[in-house]
């Protein structure tokens, strides 16, 4: 079972790769992007900076942490969520969705895997570099207990990031027009290049449990910098879990809509 | 093979009002109306039959066909496809079928044909000497050689159609839906098509079931139809038979040496055409014999044959009929088209 699922993830890897190499100029193109958005993120925090050197507890190279961690999720966000859950809004409204429904493996397994923009590991390249950077103006590197919490922290990001996508295309079935949706999606998404911290009252609230931004990236830094408490990270993956199992309820929930009720 | 009873698809949808006054109040308050797109079917087919559903639009042809593949759930009736329950679509019911749409396609736009394959071998789990071997097979009798590495964007709607038929089969499905697979394609293509697809259906016993617009393609390929009307079954049966019981005329076409006067004719049947050198009459099957004679004693007739005539214009007739009974059993006037937003063919 799991074997079959790994192979069909290496078939779909296979063909957007084969389409990468199609397009070359794609990769000249995506660089160029991945630079100019990685800079534009850093921009505020520079701003910031500027004329002081702590933001809500945290220094210029930690905060740098936050924002390149959030450069790397943006590239998992653009290059392996995003283009896939986008086929399942065009698929929907092509009504060719049908197709996929036929087929004998799972379907949102299908759907999410359908596309991936190889391109994107420049964003990830990068952001690699700013948090290689980070940790040399903070002046150690991480510990290795912090990075391996934080590279559970990603996959826990992942999910998180990929169940909010799968709730949102639910939403696909039943207004068809979700553009504006995914435009919400990704604005809030913005505020995750900040330090948790940096909120207060209903905001904080809302980006620790409803749209958990600080799981994304305030966690992964505070892992990297040793500050991170136990706790936090069985709750992150706990918590992602939770959500992941929700947005698969809302995804069959949906599937079963359209087939009983739509055209 | 395939069994439905007391099939029936009925959905509710929005009644949509004209105007900016209407709309604005039913973004409020929005008022349903019942569409019955399939009204209580009943069939069987038999393992290997090849059946065309016909029906004007909007008939239920491919609501009826979306059931049998298990993409939608009937409001109520029985529906069994080789033993399976289509609507819980099961691993082993979706290995046996395929759909193909005309109208859509499941090929990877910006990559080659192949690579689909590959994926379809992988999710239907073929074994790789299987694979080789069926798409051998589809390349020598679709003639697909060239198309294979091509991307599928750069292919022609004929040479699409023939990759989608042929990504369809990669798992050697049992039953064969196909809803309006000639769409589009010019007269040699929809000839290459339809031979495949019978070839197909001899080769492996494979069930199918065809929707059209063409008629042609019915009358090649398919010995029984089921014609659909308003969700209803108005005929099931043998297509000659049909032809017969709606259009019980023969068609005799004299080929002749000079002119004629339509008078000279009109005692022999009824005129359907007349041009200088060709003559076209209607005449009832028993009097065809009578009339050939009469034509040949009276007439300059180089050449004749006696043919049934054109589908299209059977078809045509059936419904126009069909519709005319709905209209006089309907006393009260509601129109069953009027207001609904819902695609339900």
């Amino acid at each position: 079972m799991l074997v079959r699922y790994l192979r069909l993830l290496w078939i779909q890897l296979r063909a957007s790769a084969l389409l990468a190499a199609q397009y070359r100029s794609d990769f000249f193109i995506d660089g160029v992007i991945a630079i100019f958005w990685a800079t534009t993120a850093l921009i505020p925090l520079l701003v910031v900076f500027r004329d002081r050197q702590h933001l809500a507890g945290w220094t210029f190279g930690e905060a740098l942490l936050v924002s390149g961690w959030f450069v790397l999720l943006n590239g998992v966000l653009d290059g392996a969520i995003n283009p896939g859950l986008q086929a399942v809004v065009d698929h929907i409204r092509k009504g060719t969705l049908d197709f996929i429904l036929l087929k004998p493996a799972d379907a949102q397994f299908l759907v999410s895997v359908s596309r991936f923009e190889v391109w994107r590991v420049t964003t990830l390249a990068l952001a690699g570099g700013i948090l290689g950077y980070a940790f040399h103006q903070i002046g150690h590197g991480p510990s290795f207990f912090g990075l391996a919490s934080a590279a559970l922290l990603l996959a826990a990001a992942t999910v998180l990031l990929y169940s909010l996508w799968i709730l949102t295309v639910s939403a696909a079935f039943y207004v068809v027009k979700v553009d504006n949706l995914t435009y919400l999606f990704s604005s809030i998404f913005d505020a995750a290049r900040w330090p948790s911290s940096v909120f207060r009252g209903a905001l904080r609230f809302v980006f620790t449990f409803v749209v958990p931004l600080a799981l994304m990236t305030t966690y992964p830094a505070e892992a990297l910098l040793g500050k991170l408490e136990g706790t936090t990270l069985v709750y992150s993956v706990l918590g992602a879990a939770a959500f992941a199992f929700f947005a698969r309820r809302v995804w069959l929930r949906s599937i079963g809509r359209y087939t009983s009720a739509s055209s | 093979m395939i069994s439905v009873k007391g099939l029936k698809k009925h959905y509710r949808v929005s009644k949509r009002p004209p105007g900016l006054k209407a709309a604005l109040t039913a973004l409020f308050r929005r008022s349903y109306t019942e569409v019955k797109a399939v009204d209580g079917i009943t069939f069987d087919i038999a393992p290997g039959e090849r059946v065309g559903f016909l029906g004007p639009n909007g008939a239920g042809k491919t609501t009826t066909l979306k059931v049998l593949a298990g993409l939608l759930h009937p409001s109520s009736g029985e529906v069994q496809v080789d033993g399976h329950v289509p609507k819980r679509r099961e691993d082993a019911f979706l290995k046996k079928i395929m759909l193909v749409m005309g109208q859509k396609q499941q090929l990877l736009w910006d990559l080659p044909p192949s690579e689909t394959f590959e994926l379809n071998r992988a999710i239907y789990e073929v074994p790789r000497a299987q694979f080789k071997e069926t798409i051998s097979e589809l390349t020598k009798l679709l003639e697909l050689a060239e198309l294979l590495g091509k991307p599928t964007r750069q292919l022609s709607l004929g040479e699409r159609m023939k990759c989608e038929l042929a990504a369809a089969l990669v798992h050697r499905p049992k039953v064969l839906f196909l809803d309006e697979p000639t769409i589009g394609l010019d007269v040699s293509m929809q000839t290459v098509m339809r031979d495949f697809i019978r070839r197909y259906n001899e080769r492996y016993g494979a069930t199918l079931i065809l929707t059209s617009h063409y008629m042609d393609d019915v009358a090649a390929l398919c010995p029984r139809v089921v014609v659909i009307d308003k969700g209803q079954l108005s005929y099931d049966g043998g297509l000659d038979d049909l032809v017969r019981r709606v259009r019980p005329e023969k068609r005799v076409v004299f080929h002749l040496s000079k002119a004629v006067d339509r008078a000279d004719l009109e005692p022999l049947g009824q005129v359907v055409s007349l041009a200088p050198a060709k003559a076209v009459l209607q005449v009832a099957q028993d009097r065809v014999a009578a009339t050939v004679s009469r034509a040949l004693s009276s007439l300059p007739v180089k050449d004749l044959t006696v043919e049934n005539p054109p589908l299209e214009e059977v078809m045509s007739e059936l419904f126009a009929r069909s519709r005319a009974a709905r209209e006089e059993g309907q006393a009260d006037g509601e129109s069953e088209e009027g207001g609904g937003e819902g695609d339900w063919e």
